[in-house]
């Protein structure tokens, strides 16, 4: 199973992000202030262009005046002076005017009643805009001749026009402004909630850490379980093949001279050591692997291999029953995990079988048609899991795959067994199925998605036939700490014809190559001080086609192999006679091939 | 004109206005202040000199800078020594204005405006009929007898006034501003 984890984004480019966004910030704000200015700025312009106009068309309509009334001016017509200031009182927007004579004094003068008279002595020559009206004094002359002075004042604006001039600039500099404070706001908000989402993704991102590790633990933990479930039933299982073992020896020791009888006696012994043998494999293999490896393999050579141990967990009182079809069905998942789904289905079945009965394991084929509701369409390999137990209810069969739910008592289980074989079932694309009435047993059926044929076979089966070889003057040198394997292992090879020799650990090992110089080195892998992997290591490095055997009951084999480079041959203990002879045999016909051969 | 009110100052009587006029304005040094008959002239003078400003000449281009004014006292002279203190403390700008004073008026006299006051060598009748087709501007005065120039000054009440004889202006072949005749009492065309 593989977790895609977000990728946490550097500290460097977070800070450039930072970066932009406080320039952005200070090109919002710089865009606000240019906007007041500009605001500003054109509503100065359009209050000077006002002012400008006013004055304008005051100054024109003093200048109309100051034309109208300058011979009245000139020959004293104070009367037709009076109609021409009357006439522009008629205009609204003139407060005040007056005509002033050529020393300055006002003649005629007209002012709204509202509005301030006009002064009484002419001012100096002009026009100025102040306090919302325009004031205008002109001369008045005629072919140059100065005649005296008009003057005149508006109306002042009142404030309601003078806002609506400048309402619609500043309207528009308020929308601008508020435009820009949404938008402002809006990028801050969004920056706030990038934030965030940076602060999840990375809680996220540990949480999908922690989870995988607890999922490791829960895998590790619930074979645990299983292994413990086991431990009382196969160490009373060991006893009785102990007890064969035994039996068969002392028989053999009392009557050595009955050599028909001291064969039965032999073959009896060493069959209950094959199946104790059976068993161990079984277990190792079952809690060698931590980690989830996903590769093809065989679900009815799986049934298979387990059968010795399934025996063993069910105990005398269950009948086993295999029905394997689809023997060359393969799936992809992780084999100790389907491993320990039916180790839990079996111990499942046992304890719900009291008093004895029947368990049928059967495999099959199922096609799955286009439509369904839980699995895609394809061909599938089921694995059923059948008891004659006392079933259960359907209250109980409901909740069955949740984790945590057991039915069985404090200590007994952890209620994590059904709920593997569901996750298990739905990693190799499937899922599971429960079938069952109280006192009409349960049935649990794995549905797993069919794949291609695994490339390699998963099991090396050892030959079945033995193979004794001549060994003609070879020299094997064998090295364990344990004096009694050692000795064992020289008997046996000594029985089929080799010299041996044979050293207690590494160091005595390069000693005795160097000056001995065996044909071949039979090594067990975990020994004190130097181990086997180190001692073959410096062994090829001076010896490079020097032939090397290992024997290891160690649980890793594939550390072992690993630690090896794949180049030397792994008998795993227990080994047959015949199983030894193989072996070293091969390695010998194959070092003798030639030095660049492959081991 | 609601809400405003016209207000003609000084309105009180021809003399108050006189005295304005001749007194205020222009500031005649040395006019006698109490004696009507000095201010009368006083305005009547004033008048005669703010004339130029209303007249084209034949010939005058009006866009060159103008020339100056021959300003003539046919005969008896009434004002004395008003006109050319009147002149000399004129404001800068406006026509230049020479003051001369002929005892005969005649078409190469070289006047462009004249009083006509008519003296022991010639009446005013004949005085404008001298210069009936100059280009001359003849001014006649009511109280100085019947005889009408194109301009003649009227006492109207307190104030004095004048008419216009356009159509002698026109054989004169002068012409007259219309402001100036908007301000006439008659207009004879």
């Amino acid at each position: 199973m593989s977790l895609s984890t977000p990728e946490p984004r550097p500290e460097s480019l977070r800070r450039d992000e930072r970066l932009a966004d406080r320039r952005l910030l200070r090109v919002a704000w710089a865009s606000a202030a240019a906007l007041l200015a500009i605001g500003v700025l054109l509503g100065w312009r359009a209050e000077v262009d006002h002012r400008e106009r006013a004055v304008r068309q005051a100054q024109v309509q003093a200048d109309i005046l100051a034309a109208s009334v300058s011979a009245a001016l000139a020959f004293d017509d104070r009367v037709a002076m009076g109609e021409y200031v009357a006439a522009l009182g008629l205009n609204a927007e003139v407060a005040a005017a007056a005509v002033y004579d050529s020393a300055g004094h006002a003649v005629v003068s007209i002012h709204r009643k509202d509005a301030k008279p006009p002064p009484p002595e002419a001012g100096p020559p002009g026009a100025h805009f102040a306090g919302r009206r325009a004031t205008v004094t002109g001369v008045v002359s005629e072919r140059g001749q100065r005649l005296g002075e008009v003057y005149l004042r508006t109306v002042p604006e009142s404030w309601p026009s003078v806002l609506g001039r400048h309402s619609g600039l500043a309207l528009l500099s308020l929308l601008a402004f508020l435009l820009l404070g949404v938008v402002t706001a809006a990028a801050s908000r969004l920056q706030a909630r990038a934030r965030l989402l940076t602060q999840s993704n990375a809680r996220l991102v540990e949480a999908m850490d922690a989870r995988g590790k607890a999922e490791e633990a829960l895998r590790q933990s619930q074979k645990m379980e299983a292994l413990g479930q086991l431990t009382g039933g196969i160490a009373h299982d060991f006893n009785n093949l102990l007890q064969i073992v035994q039996g068969a020896f002392e028989l053999i020791g009392r009557k050595p001279g009955d050599p028909e009888r001291v064969a039965a006696w032999s073959r009896n012994g060493l069959a209950a050591t094959e199946r104790g043998a059976s068993l161990t494999r079984q277990l190792l293999a079952f809690s060698r692997s931590q980690k989830l490896e996903l590769r093809p393999f065989v679900v009815a050579e799986l049934i298979a291999d387990m059968r010795e141990l399934l025996v063993r967990t069910l105990g005398p009182d269950i009948a086993l029953e295999v029905w394997l079809e689809a023997a060359d069905a393969a799936v992809v998942s992780d084999r100790t995990q389907l491993e320990l789904a039916v180790l839990n289905l079996a111990i499942n079945a046992r304890d719900a079988m009291p008093d004895g009965g029947r368990l049928t394991i059967a495999t099959g084929l199922r096609a799955v048609p286009a439509g369904d509701p839980l699995l895609e369409a394809g061909d599938y390999v089921t694995l059923s899991v059948a008891d004659t137990g006392e079933g259960m209810a359907a209250e109980v069969m409901e909740r069955a795959f949740d984790p945590f739910f057991t039915t069985k008592g404090v200590g007994k289980g952890t209620g994590l067994g059904l709920s593997q074989v569901y996750g298990v079932a739905r990693q190799a694309g499937g899922a599971a199925q429960i079938e069952s009435q109280p006192g009409g047993g349960t049935a649990v059926t794995l549905l797993l998605r069919r794949s291609a044929a695994p490339s390699t076979p998963t099991v090396v089966r050892e030959a079945p036939q033995p193979v004794l070889e001549t060994a003609a003057g070879r020299t094997v040198l064998v090295v364990d700490d344990e004096a009694a394997l050692r000795e064992l292992a020289c008997e046996t090879l000594e029985l089929l014809g080799y010299r041996v020799l044979e050293a207690d650990g590494g160091d005595r090992a390069l000693d005795m190559l160097q000056t001995l110089r065996p044909d071949l080195l039979l090594l067990d892998y975990a020994m004190p001080g130097m181990n086997g992997a180190e001692l073959a290591r410096q062994a090829r490095r001076r010896w490079p086609g020097l032939p090397i055997v290992f024997a290891s009951g160690h649980a890793d084999s594939q550390q072992v192999e690993a630690a090896l480079g794949g180049e030397a041959p792994f008998l795993r203990k227990p080994f047959s006679m015949d199983a030894l002879a193989r072996v070293v045999g091969e390695r010998l016909r194959v070092a003798d091939a030639g030095p660049e051969a492959p081991a | 004109m609601a809400g405003s009110r016209v207000r003609v100052s000084r309105r009180g009587g021809f003399w108050a206005g006189a005295c304005a006029a001749a007194l205020t304005l222009w500031s005649v040094p040395g006019a006698p202040r109490a004696d009507p008959q000095a201010l009368e002239l006083a305005v009547k003078a004033t008048y005669l000199y703010r004339l130029a400003a209303f007249v084209t000449w034949p010939g005058e281009d009006t866009g060159a800078p103008p020339s100056p004014v021959t300003l003539c006292v046919q005969g008896a002279d009434p004002f004395g020594d008003i006109l050319d203190r009147l002149i000399a403390g004129r404001r800068p700008g406006g026509r230049p204005i020479v003051v001369k004073r002929v005892a005969r008026l005649e078409p190469r006299s070289g006047c462009q405006i004249a009083y006509v006051a008519g003296g022991p060598g010639q009446s005013p009748a004949q005085a404008l009929e001298a210069v009936n087709t100059a280009p001359v501007v003849t001014v006649t005065d009511e109280a100085r007898g019947g005889a009408h120039g194109i301009v003649h000054l009227i006492e109207d009440g307190p104030r004095v006034r004048f008419s216009i004889d356009a159509a002698q202006a026109s054989e004169s072949g002068v012409t007259l501003s219309s402001k100036l005749m908007a301000l006439a009492v008659t207009v004879k065309r």
